[in-house]
């Protein structure tokens, strides 16, 4: 419906509330992205303490390649740093010289040149003169349900699909309901009471109260089994990826689910 | 990130939807120092969420006012 580079709407028809809430926490929970997991420090000369821009590199979006990398606990190395197929070594070494230096996320650079982040203008921290950053960080899969820092979207909501009907025999165009509208949903255009963004309608009804005439000449309400999805993503993962990840997830569990029914009998 | 005097440096992401806002933040402070309207500069940027243009609104970058003290102890140790 809409769309650009890191966010996309869309409208889900013919499915019930249960299901799309399930996509929606597939999307935040279930679908793996890549972050920084591990640091190790050897030289930190800066004003902030290791463990502050630990966190600050693992708030950085990565570039994640899903095909080519595994979840470390779906990965057999059984190494605590993980192997070429689990993880990613990112190596950042500054040092100022007479001049002030800001480290950006830019300056990290990976082994993997497809796991790079996805911003080369963080600023991760300031340098004073003679001050140096060493560093090697281990990036690997996660999941939003460990730590924020794996979740491949920053919002992903849904909300009903509205329908707004005007009874223009009961209308007389007093214009209290476009003025009330919190969307800018309704307009007056020539003798008619216009619907001219019905997508943005939150469903508040504010219009109904609004109405002076008794019944109201205003009518809002949700259609039934039709959902209007919002997804914003980090970056780390095509919005269309995310979507279709969640998808192949869900459908995975529930196999899972109902081959263990099975079992029980 | 919060270091005891407050946000030292621009926070990576948004505190509350999760959004990168590090990235937009010097381009922020370059454009509004240069006289153009916070509010319009937060929307060329895409930052649509009020959560999100707080962050970059609100935000004071101590790292520059502390590390001042750094540079006078380098140069007292030259």
């Amino acid at each position: 419906m809409e769309r650009d580079k890191l966010r996309v709407r869309f409208v889900v028809k013919g499915v019930n509330t249960e299901f799309v809430n399930a996509l929606r926490r597939a999307m935040l929970a279930e679908v793996p992205t890549m972050a920084i997991e591990d640091v190790v420090f050897f030289e930190n000369s800066s004003i902030l303490h290791d463990e502050i821009i630990a966190h600050r590199l693992a708030l950085i979006p990565l570039k994640t390649d899903l095909d080519s990398y595994l979840l470390p606990e779906e990965c057999g190395c059984g190494s605590e740093l993980g192997c070429n197929r689990c993880r990613v070594i990112l190596t950042l070494s500054v040092e100022a010289g007479d001049e002030r230096r800001t480290v950006y996320s830019g300056d990290l650079s990976p082994d993997d040149p497809e796991v790079k982040p996805v911003y080369d203008n963080i600023p991760i921290v300031v340098l004073a003169p003679g001050q140096s950053l060493k560093l090697e960080a281990y990036a690997r899969l996660g999941k939003g349900k460990d730590h924020a820092k794996w979740q491949p979207v920053s919002v992903c909501t849904h909300k009903y699909y509205p329908s707004v009907e005007v009874y223009s025999e009961r209308c007389d165009l007093c214009g209290k309901c476009v003025e009330i509208c919190p969307k800018r949903v309704l307009a007056v255009e020539e003798d008619s009471l216009k619907i001219v963004n019905l997508l943005n309608c939150t469903l508040c009804e504010d219009c109904v109260r609004a109405c002076p005439k008794n019944p109201p000449a205003i009518r809002v309400s949700p259609v039934p089994e039709a959902f209007i999805f919002n997804i914003e993503s980090t970056g780390s993962l095509p919005v269309d990826r995310i979507v279709e990840e969640a998808a192949k997830i869900l459908e995975k569990k529930l196999s899972e689910f109902s081959q263990k029914l099975e079992e029980l009998g | 990130m919060v270091d005891g005097v407050g946000n030292m440096m621009i926070p990576v992401r948004c505190f509350t939807c999760g959004a990168v806002i590090g990235d937009k933040w010097e381009e922020f402070l370059r454009r509004v120092r240069a006289g153009e309207h916070p509010g319009k500069v937060l929307d060329d940027l895409g930052v649509k969420r009020y959560c999100c243009r707080r962050m970059l609104l609100s935000h004071a970058d101590v790292i520059e006012d502390v590390i001042k003290f750094h540079e006078l102890f380098e140069k007292r140790a030259r």
